[in-house]
């Protein structure tokens, strides 16, 4: 089984398959015996039988508003659902459980569906949007000395999901738009 | 939280018909009018009792509309349930059932339990689909069958703990192979470990329910 637990750091040319590349290069780990991540823990836990291979990137978030305040925590992950393709085709969204916290898959979006934009590079924000027009922004959780390592993994996973897309003509850092009409939403729609 | 077995459910149908709705009223009780299109997958779970078994329902709520049609059957591999979901006030989703079916049965397992479910029985004035043309297609191609609403709640959870009676029903007369993950079905854990899966979005215990509700 492939592990792909995050895309190589160094930067690299759109034309070659690196961050967030799945076939050209074997998806080797910056830190190789880095352990998985809650998300590729959670589906190897055995409940999710078809998701139980499928090479991840993933990092914690939280949710917050465009304006920067924070609500849920939220797992997110970038996945392949064939070692064969050259970029991850699915987005995973995972947050903890009303009940008692643990870690809970909501959803499995195929990207075609989805853009990712960086929302706010200074406080490591994404944008998060599908084509039904929800969106919401997340905030990247991680150890001040790897934040900014691993936020620019993402932005790298990004740039090559947007220059590899049809669609693209999508500018990769999005403005604000007076005339954007989405807003905030909760990925966790259904809690 | 232990569990005795966990059954994959899928639930299909066009878009609009409630699919997303009668996940949200059996997992969290309650219903919401405005419901964004469903991308890709949603998941939901809940633990019921069968036959004084705990069992978990992996419900994965996949979209109903055609253009990701093509990607969510992909998903229909080692459901043991399907709920099959048609609107009783839109016709046009009871004539495409025949298409659903095909692609259930054609992407998994041939013991799969298909509940058919005409659903938004509470717009009775609207109704455009009979009972009993429900009833028929169910007969014709061996599935059980139930009108819901996921607006009131009448029949949801007959809907669901009806189709894990069934598959239940299938394990004990040997007809489900509970070892071959196909099937749709996993043993649960022995016992409660801090690494596994957060047992659902809301869980409950339900009491073993009647297959017959009046409500509807």
């Amino acid at each position: 089984m492939k592990r792909w637990h995050e895309p190589k750091p160094a930067p690299s040319g759109a034309s070659e398959a690196g961050p967030g590349g799945m076939a050209e290069r074997p998806p080797v780990p910056a830190c190789p015996t880095r352990r998985p991540g809650r998300l590729q823990r959670h589906l190897l836990s055995g409940e999710f039988d078809q998701l139980r291979d499928l090479p991840i990137f993933e990092s914690n978030f939280v949710q917050v508003t465009r304006l920067g305040e924070v609500a849920n925590k939220v797992t997110m992950g970038v996945a392949a659902s064939s070692p064969a393709l050259e970029l991850p085709d699915l987005l995973l969204l995972a947050g903890p459980a009303k009940e008692n916290g643990r870690l809970q898959l909501f959803g499995l979006f195929p990207l075609q569906f989805v853009q990712l934009f960086v929302h706010d590079e200074s406080r490591w924000q994404l944008k998060v949007k599908f084509r039904t027009g929800r969106a919401f922004y997340l905030q990247l959780r991680a150890p001040p000395e790897t934040r900014d390592r691993k936020f620019g993994q993402w932005v790298r996973l990004l740039y090559r999901l947007r220059f590899h897309s049809a669609q693209g003509a999508v500018p990769f850092t999005q403005e604000y738009s007076a005339l954007e009409d989405d807003k905030d939403e909760d990925p966790r729609r259904r809690v | 939280m232990t569990y005795a077995y966990l059954f994959k459910y899928i639930i299909i149908g066009d878009t609009g018909v409630g699919k997303s709705c009668l996940l949200l009223q059996f997992t969290d009780k309650r219903f919401q009018p405005v419901h964004d299109l469903t991308i890709g997958v949603e998941f939901g779970a809940r633990m019921v009792n069968i036959d004084g078994k705990q069992i978990k329902l992996q419900i994965w709520d996949t979209a109903g509309q055609e253009s990701f049609r093509s990607i969510t059957r992909s998903y229909y591999r080692g459901a043991a349930g399907a709920l099959l979901v048609y609107d009783i006030t839109r016709r046009e989703t009871f004539n495409h059932l025949t298409s659903w079916l095909e692609d259930a049965r054609q992407h998994s397992s041939s013991n799969m339990v298909i509940m058919l479910i005409g659903n938004k029985s509470d717009l009775e004035s609207r109704r455009d689909v009979k009972r009993e043309e429900g009833e028929a297609f169910a007969r014709e191609h061996g599935l059980i069958f139930m009108e819901t609403s996921a607006k009131t709640a009448c029949n949801v959870e007959e809907a669901f703990i009806n189709t894990a009676k069934e598959i239940y029903r299938k394990i004990q007369q040997g007809l489900f192979d509970v070892h071959n993950e196909a099937n749709g079905i996993k043993i649960g854990p022995q016992q409660c470990i801090s690494t596994s899966v957060g047992p659902s979005a809301s869980q409950r215990s339900s009491r073993d329910m009647g297959s017959d509700s009046g409500c509807c």
